[in-house]
């Protein structure tokens, strides 16, 4: 009854690595006690101070395109780093202006935050962005026609599939917006994110072990692989990008390299494929099953 | 304490009872209504029923093991295609109530409710009647027993007190339910599941390394299967049986499967051999 995805020239898997280049800005709205601890940001200012150039580096020996979130604001601030990274072939998607948590936010007010984004990362960059990660996963019901009139083609925000789905669309000339949904498995965060304090995360576990995440990451790739699907493997230039820990992405990528038959895109890409090869989600798909009870919920 | 040797059938030595809990998106956040404006929490749960119950079948099918799994009825009104396909397939269904409600906070009348509700919507969509329950949350109330005597229920997996099965007593009219315990270190919430707000484990605790989750496991097996013991497990769908995971069930199957003198069987089956094997000396065992 499980049926495998269509992927380009007969390709087994995809896979989407997107990078979260979100500076001090999430954990800043995570974490509003960060404010002024200049010790702790500096844990988050290390991915704009070493780890972008270390992963652009990685992403070139490897010659993988990648997606790349980024807040308006961060645009702003970085403004010569963002434009390497596109410069360098990769893909520079909206993920808000300063991170901010739509959970708290009206609708109007997420929506001023994608425009304000989309505003500064075109003026740095040139393109408009066709990718929007919200930083915490949710948005308010009616949202979705916002980012389609913004010029967003594709999200990776949400969960419930390991393959692209369809966002229900406003009215049926729409194009729909595509998800690229994630695995909180296949991101570097949850294992590694770490500070004293105030403490990241709040119950302060152990640092999880490299050899075993990258174990973890490879079995998760050999599941993937098996049953065909879209792996979105999410890092942060401050965790991944480190000294240290470099060197987990590249032996992934050696275990990815070892296969002939996986499609690496970005989520652009992969979105496109989407797009003209399905023409809707499976029935009962969950996106469709919450569309109505999140209309209704905003509604009380 | 060793056990009889002929506490399985047919000189069986052990016996693993498989079970799933396909919670889905349901719980507190669906009770409390709070999922409906979470998209990523409610698509997170969503996963199990509408994608990894399909693995999951698939891999039972090879290694051949008959297995329960628990279904909240919700879970069923919205996914009915992929919880008839366990059905399909050979599998036994346990209730779990509608939205995996705490029994323990119910009062008597709103428990004889779900399970009502429970049992209209398995007969409508599956056309059957389970005969077993695993409370949602693991804690039930006083007048529970009651109730799930009173819905026709003849077998309980709930507990975490034992190795094997026991009987529990309904002493004002007699009646019993047969228990099949699970353990927490059989639960892969224990070791593998995560999430964000609502935050699970509620430090963000590290999700475990598959490896040793896989030995971990692996470890309880061989010792109840030493012991002549009986596991039954509480994995759910939305956690082992992603892509990744599913090579670490598969692992474990393997390494079950290879071990002589191991009776695989539902909950349900179990629990009428236990019923039956003890009915001439009395509930103890």
């Amino acid at each position: 009854m499980t049926t495998m995805p269509r992927w380009p020239h007969g390709q087994r898997m995809a896979l989407v690595v997107s990078v979260d280049f979100f500076d001090t800005h999430a954990i800043l709205t995570q974490e509003p006690r960060m404010a002024g601890r200049e010790k702790s940001l500096s844990v988050w200012q290390y991915g704009a101070r070493r780890g972008v150039d270390r992963l652009l580096q990685v992403f070139d020996e490897y010659r993988v395109a990648t997606s790349w979130f980024v807040p308006g604001r961060v645009a702003l601030e970085h403004r010569a780093l963002v434009q390497r990274i596109h410069q360098a072939g990769h893909e520079i998607g909206n993920a808000s202006f300063a991170c901010e948590d739509f959970d708290r936010l009206s609708l109007a007010q997420q929506s001023e935050c994608l425009s304000a984004a989309q505003a500064a990362l075109t003026d740095v960059t040139g393109e408009a962005p066709a990718g929007f990660r919200a930083p915490f996963g949710n948005w308010a019901p009616g949202f979705t026609p916002h980012l389609r009139a913004a010029g967003i083609e594709w999200s990776s925000s949400w969960r419930g599939d390991d393959r692209p789905y369809f966002h229900p669309s406003a009215a049926a000339s729409d194009a729909p917006l595509i998800e690229v949904p994630l695995h909180y498995e296949l991101e570097d965060e949850p294992y590694f994110t770490f500070n004293l304090y105030p403490p990241v995360p709040v119950g302060q576990p152990r640092i999880a072990s490299y050899r075993e995440v990258l174990a973890n990451w490879r079995q998760d790739f050999a599941g993937f692989h098996r049953f065909g699907l879209c792996l979105p493997l999410r890092i942060h230039p401050e965790i991944l990008g480190s000294a240290g820990r470099i060197d987990l992405l590249r032996e992934l990528l050696n275990t990815v390299r070892s296969h002939d038959d996986v499609w690496v895109a970005t989520g652009r890409e992969v979105a496109q494929w989407w797009r003209t090869h399905y023409r809707e989600n499976e029935p009962g798909h969950p996106v469709d099953v919450l569309a109505p009870l999140h209309q209704q919920a905003s509604q009380l | 304490m060793p056990v009889r040797q002929n506490l399985w059938p047919d000189g069986m030595r052990s016996c693993v009872a498989l079970a799933f809990d396909v919670d889905g998106p349901t719980g507190n956040a669906m009770l409390d209504g709070s999922i409906w404006r979470n998209p990523s929490f409610f698509t997170l749960g969503s996963y199990g029923p509408w994608r990894a119950v399909g693995y999951l079948l698939d891999l039972l099918a090879e290694y051949r093991i008959p297995t329960t799994f628990f279904v909240p009825a919700w879970v069923l009104e919205t996914w009915p295609a992929q919880i008839k396909s366990i059905v399909d397939r050979g599998h036994e269904i346990g209730y779990h109530g509608y939205q995996h409600e705490a029994f323990w906070q119910l009062t008597r009348e709103r428990q004889q409710e779900v399970m009502a509700q429970s049992l209209a919507l398995f007969r409508r969509h599956l056309g059957l009647t389970p005969s077993g329950f695993r409370t949602p949350s693991g804690d039930w109330g006083d007048d529970t027993i009651e109730v799930l005597l009173d819905a026709g229920v003849t077998w309980s997996s709930s507990m975490r007190g034992d190795d094997r099965p026991y009987f529990i007593e309904h002493g004002p009219s007699g009646r019993s339910l047969v228990e099949i315990p699970g353990r927490w270190e059989l639960d892969d919430y224990a070791s593998l599941a995560y999430q964000r707000s609502p935050d699970f484990p509620v430090g963000l605790d590290r999700i475990a390394p598959y490896e040793t989750t896989f030995d971990n496991w692996r470890r309880e097996f061989d010792g109840s299967h030493r012991g002549g013991l009986c596991i039954t497990t509480l994995f759910h769908p939305k956690v082992s049986g992603k892509p990744g995971r599913i090579l670490l069930l598969e692992r474990l199957l393997q390494h079950m499967r290879a071990a002589d003198g191991v009776w695989f069987a539902g909950c349900g089956e179990v629990a009428q051999w236990w019923r039956n094997a003890h009915a001439a000396t009395g509930a103890s065992a």
